[in-house]
């Protein structure tokens, strides 16, 4: 079964190609819009600043993804519906639901939370020709720590496409903290992984930073005020040094997210944990929740996405899909729309 | 109508100010939230979406640029809360189709970093100015003559 997969629910505009044999996926091609260039044949280069012109985009991409006209080779079609921009989940809601009426293919709605959370089932995108397939995909029931820009929750899957919200930030994205605190620092936007950086060179232990809610005893999760306190800090020592406020700060975001998780496992007693979404990028976060996890019980299997899928792409959204078509959760193209607000639940 | 201005140092006490404030908004308006990282614009803002009843978590919108909070009041129905931090161009507001929204009789509207947007956006009917010291913020709101 193959999916013609589109991602629009924030800043990147991404078209997918995934298959899927025997419970394996294939991704056949995966294009960003801030990792494409559209070239003159289009109209000229989409300017950097277009980054959320999603219309713009759009139509280059489905040409450059090379699929059929008439969408034969093309078994089901999958669209992010939310949560996200209405402005931009639209402009890919609308054309999967064009594209589904006029091919006469069955549609299929995902939650971009759900696409996160199905991109640690993907292969790494090598080449077709080499795919390399996860050693063993997540087994049930996983516990998910979802870290991005806009995302800090912990989900409970009992079996594919059965979700259990366990908890969420209450005021700022672990991502967005990351990218604020760079930013009292000087860093340029986005300095989540410039942070990551200067924190290798820095002493972790240097500055004690809140761990906010940490022993709050349930499972949200909240970064703004560690956020204020980097700044009271960087007010009372103008001098402070880059790499040990990074260090301090990564060091007190870390510990709340693997504290929390580890929480959630004693409570769940999960067979795997995925991390996913941008901040699983970072390797320190990889590597301390993989190692506790170690610590705590040696039997769940850790799993986070291959680095290249860690942000926003349309490949998750394919496999998110193609485990729905398998499960026949069509949606009608006459009435489905884009809903800012979409709950996995 | 003169400036008013409150000195804050806790979370709490932002709170009770934007709550104070709250009571004298009416649908349509347009409230400017100005001031550095950190310095209690979105905290001010779950303050007026208490005050008006709304029970979830208030999240930043730095992410994802618009939140909506319906809200059970006799004018007020919806508080829009937008923030242009992330955006690196006035024209990346256009395909926000914002102006959908914004200033509808039913719907408060707060901005924060309304400075991004250079003008693409409706006049603010109020206008907050944020400024931290330490854990000490305050908090002026500035309200421009009616006409």
């Amino acid at each position: 079964m193959r999916v013609l997969a589109i991602e629009t629910s924030c800043d990147e505009t991404s078209i997918a190609m995934v298959s899927m044999t025997d419970s394996v996926f294939t991704i056949e091609k995966n294009l960003i819009s801030s990792q494409v260039k559209i070239h003159a044949q289009y109209g000229g280069v989409v300017p950097e600043v277009a980054a959320r012109e999603h219309a713009a985009w759009i139509m280059p991409l489905l040409q450059e993804v090379g699929v059929a006209h008439d969408g034969s080779g093309i078994d089901v079609l999958a669209v992010t519906a939310g949560p996200g921009l209405v402005p931009a989940l639209r402009v890919g809601v609308e054309l999967a639901k064009t594209l589904a009426w006029a091919w006469n293919k069955p549609l299929v709605a995902v939650n971009h939370l759900e696409g996160h959370i199905y991109s640690v089932w993907l292969s790494a995108p090598l080449s077709p020709s080499s795919p390399s397939v996860p050693s063993r995909p997540p087994q049930f029931p996983a516990l998910c720590l979802l870290v991005s820009g806009g995302h800090t929750e912990l989900i409970l899957m009992r079996g594919h496409g059965q979700y259990e919200l366990l908890g969420m930030t209450r005021d700022d994205a672990a991502g967005e903290a990351f990218d604020k605190v760079a930013k009292l620092m000087g860093l340029e936007y986005p300095g989540g992984p410039k942070i990551a950086a200067f924190a290798r060179e820095g002493d972790a232990s240097a500055i004690h930073f809140p761990r906010p809610m940490i022993d709050s005893g349930d499972l949200d999760f909240s970064f703004a005020g560690l956020k204020t306190a980097v700044r009271v800090y960087l007010q009372a020592h103008p001098e402070a040094s880059v790499e040990n406020v990074s260090a301090s700060f990564l060091q007190a975001v870390v510990d709340v997210l693997v504290k929390k998780t580890l929480v959630a496992v004693e409570k769940i007693h999960p067979s795997s944990v995925i991390l996913s979404g941008g901040v699983s990028a970072d390797r320190h976060v990889r590597e301390t929740l993989k190692a506790r996890l170690v610590d705590l019980d040696p039997s769940i299997t850790f799993h986070a996405p291959d680095l290249s899928l860690t942000g926003d792409n349309a490949a998750m959204v394919g496999a998110a899909g193609l485990m729905k078509a398998t499960r026949k959760e069509f949606v009608d193209p006459f009435t489905l729309k884009a809903d800012p607000n979409m709950r996995l639940t | 109508m003169s400036n008013k201005t409150y000195r804050t140092s806790t979370e709490e006490e932002t709170k009770s100010v934007a709550a104070e404030f709250a009571s004298t908004l009416n649908g349509g308006d347009v409230v400017f939230l100005s001031g550095d990282l950190g310095s209690g614009k979105t905290t001010f803002v779950r303050g007026v979406a208490e005050m008006f009843g709304f029970k979830e978590p208030v999240r930043s919108p730095s992410f994802t640029i618009v939140n909506r909070y319906p809200v059970e009041n006799s004018t007020v129905k919806r508080i829009l809360h937008v923030d242009f931090y992330r955006l690196d161009d006035p024209s990346e507001i256009v395909p926000l189709a914002l102006e959908e929204e914004v200033g509808r009789p039913d719907t408060v509207t707060f901005i924060e970093w309304p400075e991004k947007a250079e003008g693409r956006i409706s006049e603010a009917s109020q206008y907050i100015v944020f400024v931290a010291d330490g854990d000490t913020r305050t908090i002026t709101l500035l309200v421009p003559p009616r006409d």
